[in-house]
This record gives C-alpha cells, sequence and structure tokens, in this order.
C-alpha cells in the first residue's frame, strides 16, 4: 500500500512539475517521494511511477500524431521501432526517476539517525 | 550523511548531468537523451495534432493594429492586416512559426556559421566551408545589402517589421516549443537581424549569380591555345531562340568603352577542384497572350529549378492590407513575395545566365600584404578579422585580406596550392543594393509601367522578369546590374594592378533586354542566351541552357486556345531534345553485327523511343549511362590533379561530335593507343550497359528511369530519417528539368483574369518544416505525380470557402 501511495504521489508531482520546470524536474518529483513516502522499494516505485508516466504520456502523444516523427526518431536513434523507442523513453525517465526516489529516501533514513 | 546517501544522491545528479548533454560516440552525435526524450519537453512535442495551430488569438508586441491570418487547407496563411507595418510583422511572425529553424540555419549557412552549430566536422570540413563563405565576402555582401536597405525608408521599414515579427515569435517560445532541429542539435535559436535578412538574399545570388569559370578558362588559354579555347568555349553557340529575338533592332546608343583590348594572361592557376554552378539549377518562366489562350486574358507561368530539400525553400503566403493584396511564394527570411500575382498582374522569374565575377591578379609589396601595387603606386589593403566560434573546440581566427576590387580568398593559409599568386574577387552582389524594394513594388504593381519601375530597383542576382497583366500586356525583362564589358573582358582572370582593368561601366538599366507584346504571342525564358549577336554589348557567362527553352517555343508557337491544363502539361513534358538531337547519330557509329544479343536488345530499346523521360522508361537509364560515359571519356583531358578546368557544355561536345569527328579530343589521353570517335562511342555504348547492369545488381531492380534517376528530396541537415526518395520522371534538359536532387522547387501558373486570378500551383514539400506535422511533406506526392493545387486567393478574411482549416488573431500587446 505504501508502495502505491509512493508511487502515485510521485507520478502526480512529476505531472505538476513539468509543467512548469524542465524535464530534470521528475528527480525532484522522486526525491520529494523519497522523503516523504518511504516504501520498501523505492527504487522501484521511483522507476515505475517515472517510467508509466513517461510511457503513458508519450503514448498519448503519439497516439493523436498526424505525422509518424516516432518512426523517424526510432530510425534516426537506431532504434529498431517506435514501440522500442517507448521503452527507451520510459527507461531513461524510470532510471532518473528511481535514483532520486533512492536518494530522497535514504536522506529520511539518515535524519532518523 | 551516511555514505549510501551520497553514492545515491552522486549517482542521481550524474545520470541527470550525462542525460541533458549531448554526446558523440564514435563520431554519431547523439542529442541529450532525458531532455530530448522527455515526453513533456523533448521532440515528442514536436509531434503534431491534426489540431495544431497558433492559438485563437495571442498578443504580439510591436503590433499597432490587429491581424487576421486565415490558414486553407494547404496550411497557407492568408494575412489581412490594417497597415503595411503590422503586414510584414505578422509576415516575420507566421514564418517563424512555420520556418524559424530553417531561416536561422540557412542565415548561418551563408555567414560562414555552421561550425559554430555542427563543430569542425570530418577532416575540418564544416570549418572549411566556413572559412569559404567567410573568404568569399558572403558577410561583407550581406552587410552591403543592409546599407542598402537602410536608405530607403520603406526596405528599411519592411525589413525592421519582419525582423520583429521574427523576434516576436523567437520571445514566445520555451524550449518544449523549439523546433525539431534544435533539439536534435542541441542549440537555440538567436534573435534575429535584419542583416540575416541581408545574407538571405545573398545566399540566393550565391546560388544563382556567382558562378564563373575566369580560373578554368585562364588554364584552359595557357594549355591548349586561343584557337582551340574558342572551339571547346565558344561565348555563343547558335543553338538559335534567345529569350529576345529581335535581331540588330536594338534603338539605344551603346555606352562607349574605350578602344584598348585587354591583354589576355598567359599563366596556370594551381587551384584545384573549383566548381561551377550545377547546370540542373535553372528555371522556365513564360507568359501567353490573350490572342492564344481559351479565356482571352494571359496565362503566366513560372517553375524556378532549385536544390530541392526540405524544408522547402520556398513559403506561400498572401498578403493583404490596403493597396496590397497578392500572393505567391516568399523564401523564408526575406519580406515580400518573390513569385506571384495580385488581383491586376503576375509575374515570374527566372535566372539570367551572366558572367558576374572577376578575378585580378594581385602583387604585393611583401608577404604582409598591407599594401599592393596598382597603377604604379602601394596602395594599403583593409584587413577583415573573421572569428569563426567553433563547437566543442576553440575558436578559429581567419584574417582576409581586401582590395579595392574586393577580397583575397585564396592564400597560403587556405586553399595554398597556388604557388602564392594572389587574386581578388570582385562580386557584383557585394555592392549596395536595394532589391527589396523591386518586390514590395512589384506586389502592389497594377500594370505594366509599374512593373517597370519595380524593377529599376533590382541588381542582383540578375533574373529574368516574365510580365502579364489583366490588360492583356504580357513581357519579359532581363534584369540586373551588368558590367559593360569589351571582348573578352571577364572571361579570364584580370590584371589587378591596372584599373583600367575594372569595368568602365554598367549597362544602363534601359538597355538591357527586354520585350513587350511580341508578335509571336508569348515570352518566354529558360536560362537561354538573352539575346543574339547584334545585341551590342559582349555578354559571357558560365554556361547557357540549350534545349528546354526550344521545346517550350515548340509548344508555344503550335498551340492556340491554351487552357491552364495545357500549360501544365508543358510544365511537366519530359521531351528531351538534347537527346533526340543526338542518339540517332550516336546510333550510326553502332556496329550491330559485332554486339552480344544482351547489347542488341538495347541498342533496339533506343530505335523506337520517342525521348520522353517518363517515369517508367527503360530506355532513359541505357541513354544516360551511354552519354555519361562518353562526355566523360570525351573530356578526360579535363581531369587535372593540381588545377581546374572546365567541361564544355553538352551543346558543345554534341556539336563537335557533328561537325568535327577528327577533333583531337577523341583520343583518349592515359592510353598508348590513338582512338577515334567510333572507338569512344563504342566503348561507351558497353561501359554505358555495365553500369546499368551494376545498378540492376546492387538495386535488384529493373532499371526504371524514376528509380535509376531516384529523385531525392533531402533534408537540410542530410538526416535520411527526414528525406524522402520520390518517383519522378524528367531530366535537367527536360522542361519538366528534374534531377537527382535539382528540379522545379515552384511549379506556377497563372491566369490573369479580370474577375480575379485563377492560380495553380504545387510544390515538393509542404508549408510547414516540422518533420512531425503532417504539412512537412503533404504537397510531395502530389507534385510527383504531377497534380497542381487550385490557391484559394481571398478578398477578405471572412469569404466562405470550404478550404479554409483555421482563422487566429494577432493582437497588439
Amino acid at each position: 500500500m505504501k508502495f502505491t501511495v509512493q508511487l502515485v504521489a510521485i507520478v502526480i508531482m512529476s505531472w505538476l512539475l513539468e509543467l512548469f520546470l524542465p524535464w530534470w524536474s521528475i528527480a525532484i518529483a522522486g526525491f520529494l517521494g523519497g522523503v516523504a513516502f518511504k516504501s520498501k522499494s523505492n527504487f522501484l516505485a521511483g522507476f515505475i511511477a517515472i517510467a508509466l508516466l513517461w510511457f503513458l504520456h508519450a503514448f498519448i502523444i503519439d497516439l493523436q500524431a498526424a505525422a509518424p516523427l516516432s518512426e523517424k526518431i526510432a530510425a534516426l536513434l537506431m532504434v529498431k521501432n517506435k514501440v522500442l523507442l517507448f521503452l527507451v523513453t520510459a527507461v531513461i525517465g524510470g532510471l532518473v526517476g528511481g535514483f532520486a526516489t533512492l536518494t530522497g529516501s535514504l536522506l529520511k533514513k539518515s535524519k532518523k539517525r | 550523511m551516511n555514505v549510501k546517501f551520497l553514492i545515491s544522491l552522486t549517482v542521481t545528479l550524474l545520470l541527470v548531468w550525462a542525460l541533458n548533454k549531448s554526446w558523440t560516440v564514435g563520431g554519431m552525435p547523439i542529442p541529450p537523451l532525458g531532455k530530448f526524450l522527455s515526453p513533456a519537453h523533448g521532440f515528442w512535442q514536436n509531434i503534431e495534432s491534426k489540431k495544431f495551430n497558433l492559438p485563437k488569438s495571442s498578443d504580439i508586441p510591436g503590433l499597432q493594429q490587429p491581424v487576421t491570418i486565415v490558414f486553407d487547407s494547404l496550411m497557407i496563411p492568408h494575412i489581412f492586416a490594417q497597415r503595411d507595418e503590422d503586414l510584414y510583422l505578422a509576415q516575420g511572425y507566421v514564418t517563424a512559426f512555420h520556418r524559424l529553424w530553417q531561416m536561422e540555419f540557412q542565415t548561418h549557412a551563408a555567414a560562414g556559421r555552421l561550425s559554430e552549430i555542427l563543430g569542425r566536422g570530418n577532416d575540418d570540413a564544416i570549418l572549411n566551408y566556413d572559412r569559404g563563405q567567410r573568404r568569399l565576402g558572403m558577410v561583407y555582401a550581406a552587410e552591403n545589402a543592409l546599407h542598402g536597405m537602410e536608405k530607403n525608408p520603406i526596405a528599411n521599414m519592411v525589413t525592421n517589421q519582419y525582423a520583429a515579427g521574427v523576434n516576436a515569435y523567437i520571445k514566445s517560445l520555451s524550449y518544449k516549443d523549439l523546433p525539431l532541429e534544435y533539439k536534435l542539435l542541441d542549440y537555440s535559436p538567436e534573435e534575429w537581424t535584419t542583416l540575416k535578412s541581408g545574407l538571405l538574399l545573398r545566399s540566393m545570388a550565391q546560388t544563382l549569380n556567382m558562378g564563373d569559370k575566369d580560373m578554368q578558362m585562364t588554364n584552359a588559354l595557357k594549355l591548349f591555345g586561343k584557337e582551340i579555347l574558342d572551339v571547346l568555349y565558344p561565348d555563343l553557340e547558335p543553338m538559335g531562340d534567345p529569350i529576345v529575338d529581335k535581331t540588330g533592332n536594338w534603338n539605344f546608343e551603346p555606352v562607349h568603352l574605350n578602344d584598348s583590348i585587354h591583354a589576355l594572361p598567359d599563366e596556370l592557376i594551381k587551384i584545384s577542384g573549383l566548381t561551377t554552378p550545377d547546370p540542373n539549377i535553372g528555371s522556365n518562366n513564360w507568359a501567353v497572350s490573350g490572342s492564344k489562350t481559351k479565356s482571352g486574358y494571359p496565362i503566366l507561368c513560372n517553375d524556378p529549378h532549385l536544390n530541392i530539400t526540405l524544408p522547402s525553400i520556398w513559403y506561400a503566403v498572401q498578403l493583404n492590407a490596403p493597396g496590397i493584396n497578392t500572393m505567391g511564394v516568399s523564401l523564408p527570411g526575406a519580406p515580400g513575395i518573390i513569385i506571384g500575382f495580385n488581383d491586376s498582374i503576375a509575374w515570374g522569374v527566372t535566372n539570367a545566365q551572366r558572367d558576374l565575377v572577376d578575378w585580378y591578379s594581385l602583387a604585393f609589396e611583401n608577404s604582409r600584404k598591407e599594401k599592393y601595387l596598382l597603377d604604379g603606386e602601394w596602395k594599403d589593403t583593409h584587413k577583415r578579422i573573421e572569428k569563426i566560434t567553433v563547437r566543442n573546440s576553440e575558436v578559429f581566427y581567419d584574417t582576409v585580406v581586401y582590395t579595392h576590387w574586393g577580397p583575397v580568398p585564396y592564400d597560403e593559409h587556405y586553399r595554398a596550392e597556388n604557388n602564392r599568386k594572389h587574386y581578388a574577387f570582385r562580386w557584383i552582389a557585394h555592392d549596395e543594393s536595394e532589391e527589396l524594394l523591386t518586390f514590395y513594388k512589384l506586389n502592389r504593381a497594377k500594370n505594366h509601367g509599374d512593373y517597370m519601375k519595380a524593377l529599376n530597383h533590382f541588381a542582383s542576382p540578375a533574373q529574368n522578369f516574365v510580365f502579364a497583366s489583366v490588360t492583356g500586356d504580357i513581357a519579359m525583362r532581363i534584369q540586373g546590374k551588368f558590367p559593360a564589358r569589351k571582348k573578352y573582358e571577364g572571361k579570364f582572370v584580370l590584371d589587378g594592378s591596372l584599373s583600367t582593368q575594372g569595368p568602365q561601366g554598367y549597362i544602363p538599366f534601359e538597355h538591357n533586354v527586354m520585350d513587350k507584346n511580341p508578335e509571336r504571342g508569348f515570352v518566354s525564358s529558360a536560362n537561354q542566351y538573352p539575346a543574339d549577336a547584334t545585341y551590342p554589348y559582349y555578354i559571357t557567362a558560365v554556361s547557357y541552357e540549350a534545349y528546354r527553352n526550344r521545346r517550350i517555343n515548340d509548344i508555344l508557337r503550335q498551340s492556340d486556345n491554351i487552357t491552364p491544363e495545357d500549360m501544365m502539361n508543358l510544365q511537366l513534358d519530359t521531351y528531351n531534345i538534347r537527346t533526340a538531337e543526338i542518339l540517332p547519330l550516336l546510333l550510326t557509329y553502332i556496329d550491330s553485327a559485332s554486339l552480344t544479343p544482351a547489347e542488341q536488345e538495347v541498342r533496339n530499346l533506343f530505335t523506337g523511343w520517342d525521348y520522353f523521360y517518363s517515369p517508367d522508361t527503360k530506355t532513359a537509364p541505357y541513354f544516360e549511362a551511354w552519354w555519361r560515359n562518353l562526355y566523360a571519356s570525351i573530356w578526360d583531358e579535363m581531369n587535372h590533379d593540381s588545377l581546374s578546368l572546365f567541361y564544355p557544355t553538352s551543346w558543345n561536345t554534341i556539336n563537335l561530335i557533328k561537325t568535327q569527328p577528327d577533333f583531337p579530343f577523341f583520343d583518349i589521353q592515359r592510353t598508348p593507343e590513338k582512338e577515334t570517335l567510333t572507338d569512344l562511342i563504342r566503348q561507351a555504348f558497353k561501359a554505358g550497359i555495365e553500369t546499368v547492369e551494376t545498378w540492376k545488381n546492387k538495386t535488384g531492380k529493373e532499371p526504371r528511369w524514376a528509380d535509376y534517376k531516384d529523385t531525392y528530396v533531402e533534408h537540410l541537415t542530410r538526416m535520411p530519417a527526414f528525406s524522402y526518395h520520390v518517383q519522378h520522371g524528367g531530366d535537367g534538359s527536360a522542361v519538366n528539368a528534374s534531377s537527382r536532387k535539382h528540379g522545379p522547387s515552384w511549379r506556377m501558373i497563372v491566369s490573369v483574369e479580370p474577375d480575379g486570378p485563377k492560380a495553380f500551383a504545387t510544390y515538393p514539400g509542404g508549408q510547414s518544416g516540422n518533420p512531425g506535422s503532417a504539412h512537412y511533406n503533404s504537397m510531395l506526392d502530389r507534385w510527383a505525380n504531377g497534380t497542381y493545387f487550385r490557391l484559394v486567393f481571398l478578398k477578405q478574411p471572412d469569404q466562405a470557402t470550404d478550404r479554409i482549416l483555421f482563422t487566429t488573431t494577432l493582437k497588439p500587446k
């Protein structure tokens, strides 16, 4: 349960922060999610939160696309197809989210001592 | 603080840092992956939905009154303003909305600033390109263009307002809104300046009017002698049909030039790899008078052949304000409309072939190059320090020496092959001028008189301006600033120590070649000779077109009751006169008895051919391969390691084959045997078949012309992901002058009628520069299959038509 709350909180914070701040605001969201909602798997929570957010956001944009740009970018980055590009996008966001959340959770631990 | 926290924090920060910066892995640039792939900021934001457009209304600083912009189904903006100042501001704004990256990239390329974006390049290729641009004085030329514009209140207002519009758009952008290419190459747009409009105009002049072969001719003179030179490179190829055909009917007294003849140079210029303009850059335009059309009103047609790239070189737009209602294509970066029509007239351009470049040999006092000899005295040079910012590398400084003739591009620091000889570069477009006024006035012109007045402001790049009006006039005028030359002046390098070797004057504009309502009922131009030998000024150029022009005139002479559809067919015509003139003759050299069955088959293909370069013909690839092999083996003498020479034109080559079969150049130099023309033609025939066979094996395709020619529309970054292969017929020598990378960049047909112009047009690309937009290439397929769009030309913004997508209002802030 804690895990789900943490995950959802990170998704919501990231989505809000991304409206005003650059892409790396996901790290802030993850960090805060780690500080405020410690779970048993902080890295995983941050990873899944951002990966999910980025995957869905990219997927929705692509759904309404009037031109096949995602396929062209996939070709340009030498990723086989656009589905893989969704996954690469998700993993890159996820990694940042995961490490940021982990960092946040560790800060809390050190304070308690 | 615990260690785990610090480690985790460090990993997170490093990760963010690494994903926020671009990398080069194995020579391949990688965009900043976090930034680039972020759906809320990165390239995903460049994926447009079908409904994407400007907001319903925006507040724009600098506007005086609201401007309405209506976008039609082709995404062409129709701008309705209440004053000129607002009109050009809105044009800058909406052009930047669709084409910002292209505008900036092209002007960076013109200014020699690509290293700033792309780095030095492999083997310093990009840095050397930038240095070349600076050394040719491109920035100097743009500064002079700007001075010319600033002196005139109208041109000054137009460029400043346009710049204000571009900048208003740039200021409205955050990272997520930036055009895709900025994100890919990881940089940001800078402020737009009026100098950039100058750079764009001079960049066009560079494409069209900077070609010369003076050094190549000087070398040929030394190597082959004057007699051979005149045979290889005649000033006038007697192929008939000049642009304006009025033998001996020049009713003016030409500018008097003194009688002294310049001594011809006697030197070899050791600079290799000098290029001359691609002969596929050219254009067609014509106008037929009402006496030859079905409607009884004139029809005007124009298709400029340029390097076909994406984002498209042209941007279509309608401009409306009190006193102006015009539509056509603009160059992104320059205000106004370059080719188009209004309620009263239509106009178009082709390139005027003329030598507008001169090279002057210099004698410097010493290696410091502070003084050079002129008329027996040492004159001061001027040194211009060019600072070239290089991405991921240190700043590069280049010193360019300027004389009163112009800059010295080649020296011991750049293309040093030349044994320490120096030549100053003189180019007409280095001079001040005010071309924008021409377009300002043409856009508002009501009749032939207005057209003539507008052209009086036009110096460079020299163009053949075609004209038609609702009142029934048609006209052609070859307009530009042309030096009045003595015979051979400008064909070779000149002696820069004598001021008398400079131009003694310019051809007065009223002496330029022009025509109005000729008896034949049409005017036309296709980059051929402007006039026949009776024109009282000496004319020379890199080369003149020899084929398209005759086909156009043949068809127009035969035609009556002409409709716009007939004109579309003519623009799309793929009949190749060059092939028709040489193929039957070449076939007589082939000894059928000695052919293999496969060769016999190819020979049979040729016999029944109609010389149309349609997409499906299999004959054209075999003939082109044969001809190109033959042409290259005839002119093997022109390949030189240490100096540059010039291949004679195909027209002259064919003429020599016909008239001088024993011409010494038909022997291949590197072989001990003495080849005859027959040997060459037969060898080339076999080699050509081999070329096609190799192509077949490589591609696994049958040699259809469209596949073999492989028209390729390339993105300016040359990234294949944003480029397209297109199925299209035609050839550089056919009216539909589509070659691999060049071709009709805008096809326009306007029936000039009193109840409003009927305009049909198409271009190989689309209005948006964004590869993530449906309008990036929305016209490309239909351009390829020869479809035209009826253009929407509005009288007022709320005019009812089913072709309107969207309306937006720009409001004063």
